[in-house]
């Protein structure tokens, strides 16, 4: 999963789906186009997905891809705000991220919560 | 309580405009005229942020009404509400202030608001204090043209201009360095000569010394998603004093902290624009170092060691991680936050390399009490951290929001109940202060949902913005 890696560069005509899942259970399916990062098509359906920088520095945005391949997101620059065992246990950023088949992803702010646990605590240490 | 109370322009204390000092800038002539000639303070402005939760809401500048003849006593009165969500309103300074105090002209009127993730910045006329407007917004692409990011403290330097500083280049990684801004609210670029540092945070100058001092987090792509005990040990955390030559905008020295000084965040010079004192808050090693020129050559050294503490949830001694702190206007008192442990401390710096505890009050935190207004009062879910200290230095008033992702680690409650702005009354004579127990403005009942709360700013001046030429 970097920028660099446009293996399959033929899309499907059309958007592919993404079905974000929240933690409380709610559910949205939304259509990213190719080229567009998974945060705008989210935007579009109002989703109201928590971001800042929307360019792969701040995390505000990680998601945690549930099931799909993982090569089914690319990220369109280097996601920054992650380090190698969040890209390896799932974790994107969506405000960088585009779909390149379908995909299911939990989504909102408690999943960058769960990247950076909080240190030195006794119990929950992760 | 209504703005007729202002003065009509709604920009000078009614009492700079009578002062007689033969100036037409703002502020006041000196630290001491400004404790003289300011009236207590009626308005506050602080920064409201839903960043990083699932508040589908921008952030927001709230006023709050602080006038103890008011009938909205402890409210937010207005709030502003940013053009786009994500922004994370953080630090926020004035387009003028004492050190343009002879500009004559100039108008200590629009505050220049960050947003630290997304790098916009946000200009807003106060001409109506109490009824504060959007006027600019220099969009996020303006400012990483000049490979620039996360912009953070905003200080107004003589003649009109502005200069932030910067924590990150174009992509969120080092360097970083410092944004000029015009009098027109136009980005002029960068100040500081491309790489003559790599990390940065606060800064102050003190212009008769021909001095600047800035201090270091980290990269923006390190801190913003939280705080991350790898990075300690992989010493992504800064830990050292740049010392500028402030007219020529270069580094003249470095001075490394060493592990006693991991973190330093707010730089406070003495307010006295002979004085070479200040102070920097290492926050992680929780310690606040002084610093001072000798012979020539600035030095830092440690001043005052807060213990850390065991605690049960804890396995290891909890730092108190001195996250804020400022000098009263009159130079004789230091006020710092230990954010973790919940008390907000008083010392005397009358001799500046040797500060002497005088008091303390304990606000929340994670040794402090839950419900420090009284059991009726909401709980106080975080700690004490942005101070603010009224130009008298009778009353000082803090917020507890650190900044959203290292919240969500240290006082994870806070996103979902809001933060409170608490005060204290000082008394300087006595070296003391006290909670103020009628005094609770509440961030968890805004429109949108609970709040965070940040830095705190006074329409005519305060302890963490003024400067003399
Ligand atoms: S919004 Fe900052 S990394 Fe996506």
């Amino acid at each position: 999963m970097n920028e660099d890696d446009a293996g399959d560069a033929e899309q499907p005509a059309g958007a592919t789906r993404a079905t974000l899942e929240w933690a409380d259970g709610r559910t949205l399916s939304v259509e990213p186009q190719p080229d567009e990062p998974v945060l705008d098509a989210a935007e579009r359906a109002d989703a109201g997905l928590p971001y800042g920088c929307r360019h792969g520095a701040c995390g505000t945005c990680t998601a945690r891809l549930l099931d799909g391949d993982p090569e089914s997101l690319d990220h369109r620059r280097p996601p920054r705000a992650l380090k190698p065992r969040h890209l390896d246990a799932g974790y994107v950023l969506l405000c960088v991220a585009e779909a390149r088949s379908d995909c299911r992803l939990r989504v909102g702010s408690d999943v960058l919560a769960e990247t950076r646990p909080a240190p030195w605590r006794d119990a929950g240490d992760g | 309580m209504s703005d007729t109370q202002q003065p009509g322009s709604g920009t000078h204390g009614d009492s700079h405009a009578d002062h007689d000092h033969g100036a037409e800038g703002p502020g006041y002539e000196t630290p001491q005229a400004a404790i003289e000639e300011s009236e207590p303070e009626k308005t506050a402005y602080v920064m409201g942020l839903y960043t990083g939760t699932d508040v589908d809401a921008p952030d927001f500048v709230a006023v709050v009404d602080i006038d103890p003849d008011s009938g909205d006593y402890g409210e937010v009165v207005d709030r502003v509400e940013m053009p786009n969500r994500g922004d994370e309103l953080h630090h926020f300074g004035w387009n003028a202030c004492s050190s343009s105090c002879h500009v004559g002209g100039l108008e200590r009127r629009h505050l220049l608001v960050p947003g630290q993730r997304s790098s916009r910045i946000h200009v807003i006329d106060t001409a109506e204090r109490r009824r504060p407007e959007l006027a600019e917004v220099i969009e996020p692409d303006e400012v990483f043209d000049h490979d620039l990011s996360a912009p953070h403290t905003v200080h107004c330097i003589p003649d009109g201009e502005i200069l932030i500083s910067m924590l990150g280049d174009a992509d969120g990684d080092l360097p970083g360095g410092f944004l000029s801004v015009n009098d027109e609210f136009e980005v002029q670029g960068r100040w500081d000569p491309p790489g003559e540092i790599e990390m940065n945070y606060d800064f102050w100058y003190q212009p008769r010394q021909n001095v600047m001092i800035s201090s270091e987090w980290a990269a923006p792509k390190t801190y913003y998603p939280g705080f991350d005990l790898e990075d300690v040990e992989a010493g992504n955390y800064g830990q050292r004093l740049q010392v500028w030559d402030w007219e020529d905008g270069t580094v003249e020295q470095t001075l490394d902290l060493g592990e006693e000084g991991q973190l330093p965040l707010e730089v406070r010079f003495l307010h006295s624009p002979v004085s070479t004192h200040g102070y920097v808050g290492a926050a992680l090693s929780s310690n606040v170092f002084h610093f001072a020129e000798d012979g020539g050559r600035y030095r830092a050294e440690k001043a005052i060691d807060v213990e850390a503490r065991e605690h049960d949830d804890w396995d290891m001694p909890m730092p108190g991680l001195v996250t804020d702190l400022l000098v009263s206007m009159d130079d004789r008192y230091l006020f710092f936050s230990n954010w973790l442990h919940g008390d907000v401390r008083m010392y005397d710096v009358s001799d500046p390399a040797n500060p002497r505890f005088v008091d303390r009050v304990w606000a929340g935190g994670h040794f402090g009490p839950r419900h420090p207004t009284g059991e009726d009062d909401r709980a106080v879910v975080g700690g004490p951290q942005m101070l603010q200290l009224s130009l008298d230095g009778e009353r000082l008033y803090w917020t507890t929001s650190l900044f959203s992702s290292w919240d969500e680690q240290f006082y994870p409650e806070e996103g979902d109940r809001g933060s409170v702005m608490l005060k204290a009354d000082v008394d300087p004579r006595h070296g003391q202060m006290e909670l103020d127990e009628e005094f609770l403005v509440d961030f968890g009942g805004m429109p949108h949902g609970p709040a965070r709360a940040h830095e705190i700013r006074w329409p005519d001046g305060d302890c963490t913005s003024d400067v003399w030429q």
